[in-house]
């Protein structure tokens, strides 16, 4: 019942000849919500960059759901892989020559903004400003309506609440789970802040040293007996 | 001797990286080249993005081409009277004016001023995307990066580098007229006669051809050193610095290399 959507096996990923990734195995459910947790520089976005195809691997494979391998598809095919993904980079990544309506208005000139807006707690006021004008809060924001807007089959979102305040984080968390949960969508979160994975991880993931060191229920991770886990736990919360 | 040796051995193998660099970067530029060529012709096409780079490379860049061509035109023509005149043979200053800015001055001066605005810019903008993960956006956005982002600036360049010489040209021909007339007491038509009477077509034509090219140059190679920007915003200045220097060498460089064909013809 648990559909596979991605694969990946023995994932190696090296920047010259440091390794960051390395015989990683992880798979991610059809309308699961993932969090993948890691430290700062633990090779998160990497992996998140490889699993979409917008970063090429030295060995390893990512299965998609046709059982294709991310980096043997042809240029076309990889295209189309990428754009199955909705992504909120970890800095936003915003189109910076177009104002705020223009970025959402991208892929569709036609759309209907105000629902979005609503969505994600923004007056029509911003659609005029262009993205160095807007709060980096507002900027993710952004960035997570133009990774729905477009509908994509999987939502990858980069960090959604790091360097905002509480505040701002815990609304930016609420709006997540209410999209992941109302949309039913795969969802892979990375993050390290524990309230983004209480809110609406369903399954974890912690990468460490280059690999998968636990995998589990969001409610376990509590639970668990790893200790590099717990340091991480303690240490974020 | 041992040691020798092992300094012979670095130095080959400095200069042996060297070497391979040097081909690898060949072989990176062309294959982006290839890439270039198949986005123009199977892939959209954004008018708007075209016109907005017509503006921005073309028409922008008006002035400082303007300013580089008077200010050219009126030092031809002094210095040209200082050479002359020591064999009174001033009547040929606006020979000399009209044929060195059409075929010389004007292309390759714009081309430069324009590396200098355009090209920089170009590195920059798109280096910035790079590095802020805008290009891997817009591959999430269905769309392609290369026809976003370079076919609209390269051939936004090809085409506004001719227009941009041509009115180089007459601006630089009114500035050597400007100095004769006003300082070295010419007749006012005689010089416009002079002028209109001596110059040819292909004079202006390799002018033009010369111009289109360094527009490709330009763009092209702000595009690739813009893509291939690595790092934050010091990989953003380094794509800018080489992307300026790539290009002024590749001008000069094919200057003479199109200056010798237009000569056997
Ligand atoms: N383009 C690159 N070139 C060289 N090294 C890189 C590159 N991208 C990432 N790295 C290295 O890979 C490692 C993992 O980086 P990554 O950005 O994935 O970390 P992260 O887990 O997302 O960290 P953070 O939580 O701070 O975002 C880092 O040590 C980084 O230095
Ligand atoms: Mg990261």
């Amino acid at each position: 019942m648990r559909k596979l959507k991605i694969e990946i096996k023995k994932l190696s990923k090296n920047f010259e000849k440091r390794f960051v990734l390395k015989d990683l195995d992880l798979n991610i459910y059809e309308s699961e919500s993932l969090s993948i947790i890691g430290e700062s520089g633990s090779g998160k976005s990497v992996l998140a960059r490889c699993i979409t195809g917008l970063t090429e691997f030295e060995k390893g494979k990512i299965l998609t759901d046709d059982s294709k391998d991310v980096m043997r598809m042809s240029s076309k095919s990889l295209n189309e892989h990428i754009s199955k993904f909705g992504i909120l980079f970890q800095n936003s990544a915003l189109l910076d020559s177009l104002s705020v309506e223009e970025n959402l208005k991208f892929t569709d000139k036609n759309i209907n903004l105000s629902e979005i807006l609503n969505e994600i707690n923004l007056t029509k006021k911003i659609l005029k400003k262009f993205p160095s004008e807007i709060s980096v809060g507002d900027q993710k924001r952004v960035g997570l309506a133009r990774a729905i807007l477009k509908e994509p089959e999987i939502l990858i979102l980069d960090e959604p609440t790091t360097g905002l305040d509480p505040l701002i984080s815990n609304q930016i968390n609420i709006l997540i789970k209410n999209i992941v949960e109302k949309k039913k969508i795969t969802a892979v979160t990375i993050t390290h802040d524990m309230t983004s994975v209480n809110e609406y991880g369903e399954k974890v993931a912690f990468l460490r040293s280059g690999k998968i060191e636990w995998y589990g229920d969001a409610k376990k991770i509590y639970d668990t007996k790893n200790k590099n886990l717990k340091n991480f736990i303690d240490g974020a919360l | 001797m041992k040691f020798n040796l092992l300094v012979f051995q670095k130095v080959f193998r400095k200069i042996g990286s060297y070497v391979f660099n040097f081909f690898y970067d060949i072989g990176d530029v062309f294959f982006f080249f290839l890439l270039f060529i198949k986005n123009l012709l199977t892939d959209k096409f954004y008018p708007r993005l075209f016109f907005n780079q017509i503006v921005k490379i073309g028409f922008n860049s008006l002035p400082v081409v303007g300013l580089t061509a008077i200010f050219t035109g009126m030092v031809l023509a002094l210095q040209s009277y200082t050479g002359f005149s020591r064999f009174s043979a001033e009547s040929a200053i606006p020979n000399v004016v009209v044929l060195s800015i059409t075929r010389e001055l004007a292309p390759v001066l714009a081309g430069l001023m324009v590396a200098g605005r355009a090209g920089a810019a170009i590195a920059a903008e798109i280096g910035t995307m790079k590095v802020t993960e805008q290009i891997d956006a817009l591959k999430t956005l269905s769309t392609n990066p290369f026809s976003y982002l370079v076919t609209p600036r390269v051939i936004a360049g090809i085409i506004s580098l001719p227009f941009l010489v041509l009115i180089g040209d007459i601006i630089g021909v009114l500035g050597g007229y400007l100095i004769c007339v006003n300082l070295l007491n010419f007749n006012p038509s005689v010089y416009l006669q002079n002028t209109y009477n001596f110059v040819e077509f292909i004079d202006i034509f390799s002018g033009l051809v010369k111009a289109a090219v360094f527009g490709f140059i330009i763009t092209f190679i702000g595009c690739y050193f813009g893509f291939n920007t690595k790092g934050g915003a010091q990989g953003v200045g380094q794509s800018t610095t080489y992307s300026v220097v790539s290009s002024s060498i590749l001008i000069l460089l094919m200057n003479y290399i199109i200056t010798s064909l237009f000569f056997k013809l």
